[in-house]
């Protein structure tokens, strides 16, 4: 890693920026922004909260005046604030709040220069998009063995491995950790490190937001995984978090409902981030019908994280004030509403389905564009059909809720929308195969996960008519069926997408070349050990397997068994991804700066790029998958300018 | 064409669906087959486009030419958005005709299925039907952490633990639940319904073959959740007549003697997760209660004061090793009658 940030020397900040203060000294050091003010800081706020809620229950004359559950409920909230008021997130808004002079920009916190840089607030987007990966895919990896142990309770009938509240806490980690720490913000660590540089920027519209809302994730992550240390257990009412359950349980899920008000405002302030960047940082010549699709992915994506997101708080807060101050939005017995909860909550989750599947359609898109040689089919209609997707998302939530007791006549108009939501996603699939059609293909790994995702998600998505269909639906609703559609669309889909982009840009994030064999291995070991754990899931659902149990009758023995074998086969295939990743970027050959011959923007800079992208601005005159057409640029750079056009720079 | 076979073999040879026992089944794997077709058809395209490209496209390793400049064509840009809207449009026309029907009563009364189906949020109280008791049948269903309870009102509320229905007859569940969320299933029924605390939903059922099926929750309820299964018994007319008669005979219902504490034991689903030797339990949720006598003198109190508190205030006192909220404080609801009758049938079984 260390070898691999040297590029950034050579393109140190202009001299025209102010020189950085002197480093403090002595007991300074524990005033300034980073890892030293973190302690006392936690603690500071650790007490502020604890404070509040003592001074608060004293005078209201409340016994006990120290309780647990409220303290812990406080705590959450106030603790993270403490740590990122020490790692410095807020000192710049905060002298200006106060009316403080604020410090001149300097850009010292731009840039990489060690491994140092990674572990504080930096506020380059290159820098938070590797954060972002890196932070992700370790929780990638716990939330895969927590799915391992999971198989292995499952290997059998009966209880063997854990008790039910562990087995219940597995499976509620294990999704949760999946969608708010690794598919959401693993999309948002690609667009952070690729969309600045796809639109000819310098960095994202607010590099301080970006750097906060970077970490953010980690409070989430580490919050819900402390869940297994308090009394009771882990959250265990799964990732839905279903009142009226949910409200009875330990203090664990406590730690679920305030873990996800972190992520959540995470997603949100990079979702605005990119809407702002977007709308506001392209450069000359960027219209939007020259975007490359993976700008209007993230566009969408961002306008549905911006919209959708503050349910799921909203969600979660009333189940916290049920569990915590004895309201009653969802208690039956008080006049609240048990299915209020499932209504506000899937009006998040559903959307959050084309959240995590919208970028991963654009990374599709550039990847099989370019390792075609051909224009992407119907470029218009595939960011129409991105438009149609985000609009259309917001009318089908209840098609969760089919068996769940809502107004009947609610059902047939959610099955047509959801039907109709077939229609863009098709399109997108025959755009890509037509794209294919006549290409000069290449078979590198990114492309292996981009057909890969094709084909997969095809099968997730029939599936998803399967469950649109209001009868099936209700044959099928809650049971193995649904488990097998959902990691075809979040595993087929998401996660295969999320393989091709790590591979597509490692070049350019790392500067060096992964190596490709492994890469190959990697994807067949993944494709096959995939299919072979969850399509038999669909037979189980079918007959008669509901998900969510530890134990199931014994005639789905053997087939439970086979599932597991192969998902540790699975399991074991991330082992080469990691190794690939680890070993290539310390030791991989170096990576020229266009390695696939794109069009994009972000080739025709170094690889990894300088610490302000592009040394001068980019002219955009075409479009970004003009491949086979002659002497065709999508940007060109100053002094290219009157040069006759000419190829990429073909390393 | 290749493709399309496969798929099809695989869709054909496995048998995907458990043999209908219903009426209503029978439609849903009609709808199944109906999908299922449209389904292979489209994926065998996909996956022919893709593996003739990979075999036919496949650029050499030094082939740095790129593909012809196509950037597209209305005409099939419309049939494939055209295309699968006609065939969405007739899944969701099928889908809410078969819908429709399997929401359908005998009875005049129920004028629409949507009606017949509606969650009325009145504090729902199951009741039957007027007019004749089997026109439909109607069954209260109640479920509960862990276990289900099914109560026939039209026969002196007649109940049981397990689900018993008059072949070729049309039955109306109408589910309640006492704490969290539990979903009602038989997967030879294809039906599923949610009963939801503070709801009276509602489900349609028309068996037509004999037999024994499992009831399934499908909803995640808590530490017993998988352990929270049932059976339903489909019989001829005659026995279920013969059932309903023998229940109203020696029942409860008639407001006679005080029900016996078995019957209370199974009846409050005690079952679902406590071992007990006489009442041939055999959960494994909660403690043991053949060893109730350690149990009370570990936590230090007499017998049937123990015995009831942990009934009445189950978090007051929880056995080392399990954990606390899990068993259900409902049942301090129980009338004071039935409470004394279940700890002395405990009190005197575990000694």
């Amino acid at each position: 890693m260390s070898e691999a940030v040297v590029g950034f020397h050579e393109h140190e900040a202009q001299a025209a920026h102010p020189s950085p203060p002197p480093p403090p000294r002595g007991w300074h050091r524990l005033l300034a922004p980073g890892w030293l003010r973190v302690p006392w800081m936690t603690a500071l706020f650790f007490g502020i909260g604890a404070g509040i809620v003592v001074l608060v229950r004293w005078a209201e004359g409340w016994e006990p005046i120290w309780k647990g559950s409220v303290i812990t409920t406080v705590e959450l909230a106030a603790v993270p604030f403490g740590f990122l008021a020490g790692l410095g997130g807020f000192d710049y808004w905060t002298r200006y709040a106060i009316g403080a002079p604020t410090l001149p920009e300097d850009h010292s916190g731009h840039g990489a220069y060690s491994w140092r840089d990674y572990f504080r607030i930096n506020t380059d987007h290159k820098v938070i998009g590797i954060q972002y990966l890196v932070t992700t895919v370790v929780f990638f990896v716990i939330a895969g063995l927590l799915a391992m142990f999971m198989r292995a309770e499952l290997a059998r009938p009966g209880m063997q491995f854990v008790d039910n509240q562990t087995f219940n806490g597995l499976f509620s980690v294990h999704a949760a950790l999946m969608i708010f720490l690794f598919v959401i913000p693993a999309f948002a660590g690609i667009g952070n490190y690729v969309i600045p540089l796809m639109l000819g920027a310098p960095d994202m519209a607010f590099p301080r937001l970006n750097a906060l809302s970077f970490w953010l994730l980690p409070v989430a992550g580490i919050m819900m995984l402390s869940s297994f240390l308090v009394p009771g257990g882990p959250f265990a009412a799964g990732w839905t978090n279903y009142a009226t359950l949910s409200v009875n349980q330990p203090l664990g899920d406590t730690f679920f409902s305030m873990a996800v008000q972190w992520a959540g405002a995470s997603s949100i302030m990079t979702a605005l981030n990119f809407l702002v960047t977007i709308i506001t940082m392209r450069a000359p010549g960027m219209t939007f019908w020259r975007m490359p699709l993976l700008v209007w992915a993230n566009f969408t994506t961002s306008l549905l994280v911006v919209i959708a997101t503050p349910f799921i708080a909203g969600s979660q807060f009333f189940v916290l004030f049920d569990h915590i101050m004895h309201t009653n939005f969802f208690n039956p017995d008080a006049g609240g509403y048990p299915l209020g909860y499932q209504h506000i909550f899937w009006f998040y989750s559903h959307p959050a389905v084309y959240i995590m599947m919208l970028p991963g359609f654009g990374i599709a898109s550039e990847v099989i564009s370019v390792m075609a040689r051909k224009p992407i089919f119907g470029y218009r209609l595939m960011a129409l059909s991105l438009m149609a997707i985000l609009v259309l998302g917001f009318s089908v939530w209840a098609h969760h809720m089919f068996v769940a007791g809502m107004a009947p006549w609610l059902r047939v108009p959610m099955m047509v929308t959801s039907m109709v939501i077939a229609v863009p996603t098709g399109i997108k699939v025959f755009s890509w195969l037509a794209t294919l059609w006549e290409g000069r293909i290449h078979f590198e790994t990114p492309m292996l996960f981009a057909l890969g995702f094709v084909s997969m998600f095809v099968i997730g998505g029939l599936s998803g008519i399967y469950l649109a269909a209001v009868p099936i639906d209700i044959h099928t609703s809650d049971t193995y069926f649904v488990v097998a559609h959902i990691h075809y669309v979040l595993f087929g889909g998401s996660l295969f997408t999320i393989f091709a982009g790590i591979y597509f840009w490692f070049p350019k994030m790392t500067g060096r070349m992964y190596n490709e064999k492994l890469g190959k291995l990697h994807f067949w070991l993944t494709f096959v050990g995939f299919n072979l754990t969850f399509f038999p899931m669909h037979w189980l659902g079918l007959q008669g397997m509901p998900r969510r149990v530890a134990d199931y009758v014994p005639k789905f023995a053997d087939l439970n068994l086979f599932i597991s074998i192969a998902s540790f086969g699975l399991g074991a295939s991330t082992v080469v991804f990691l190794y690939n990743m680890v070993v290539s970027w310390r030791f991989g050959p170096p990576a020229p700066p266009n390695p696939w011959r794109s069009l994009t923007l972000e080739w025709q800079v170094s690889s990894p790029p300088p610490v302000f992208n592009f040394d001068e601005v980019p002219q955009v005159v075409g479009n970004p998958y003009e491949y086979g057409v002659p002497g065709a640029r999508h940007g060109v750079f100053n002094g290219d300018r009157v040069h006759e056009p000419e190829e990429a720079p073909v390393s | 064409m290749l493709f399309g076979a496969g798929a099809a073999a695989v869709a054909l040879l496995i048998p995907w669906l458990p043999d209908p026992a219903s009426k209503q089944a029978e439609r849903i794997n009609f709808v199944f087959w109906f999908v299922t077709t449209i389904c292979i058809a489209i994926f065998a395209l996909v996956a022919a486009v893709i593996v003739y490209s990979i075999l036919h496209f496949r650029a050499r390793p030094d082939d740095d030419e790129d593909g012809p400049p196509v950037h597209g064509h209305t005409g099939l840009e419309i049939v494939w958005t055209a295309v699968p809207a006609a065939l969405v449009t007739a899944i969701s026309i099928v889908s809410a005709v078969v819908l429709a029907q399997n929401e359908r009563l005998p009875s005049a009364e129920s004028a629409s299925a949507a009606q017949a189906a509606q969650a009325s949020t009145v504090n729902g109280l199951c009741k039957p039907r007027r007019g004749d008791p089997l026109k439909p049948l109607v069954v209260c269903v109640t479920g509960q952490q862990f276990a289900w309870l099914f109560q026939y009102p039209a026969f002196g509320n007649a109940s049981s633990a397990t689900l018993r229905l008059p072949i070729h007859t049309t039955v109306q569940l109408q589910l309640q639940s006492k704490d969290v969320i539990h979903s009602f299933w038989v997967p030879e029924f294809g039906q599923k319904q949610d009963a939801v605390p503070g709801l009276l939903t509602k489900l349609v059922i028309t068996p037509t073959k004999l037999g024994t099926f499992p009831v399934i929750c499908t909803e995640l309820c808590g530490l017993g959740h998988a352990l929270m299964r049932s059976q339903s018994t489909v019989m001829t007319s005659d026995k279920f007549a013969a059932w309903t008669k023998s229940q109203r005979r020696g029942g409860s219902a008639g407001g006679g003697g005080a029900p016996s504490g078995k019957a209370l034991f199974v009846s409050n689903g005690c079952d679902g997760c406590h071992t007990f030797k006489p009442a041939g339990a055999k959960g494994t949720v909660g403690p043991d209660l053949d060893k109730l006598p350690a149990l009370a003198q570990r936590a230090g109190q007499p017998l049937a004061q123990f015995i009831r508190e942990s009934i009445v205030k189950p978090d007051a006192y929880v056995e080392p090793g399990y954990p606390k909220g899990v068993m259900p404080s409902t049942f301090a609801s129980l009338p004071a009658a039935q409470l004394d009758a279940l700890v002395k049938y405990l009190q005197q079984g575990s000694k």
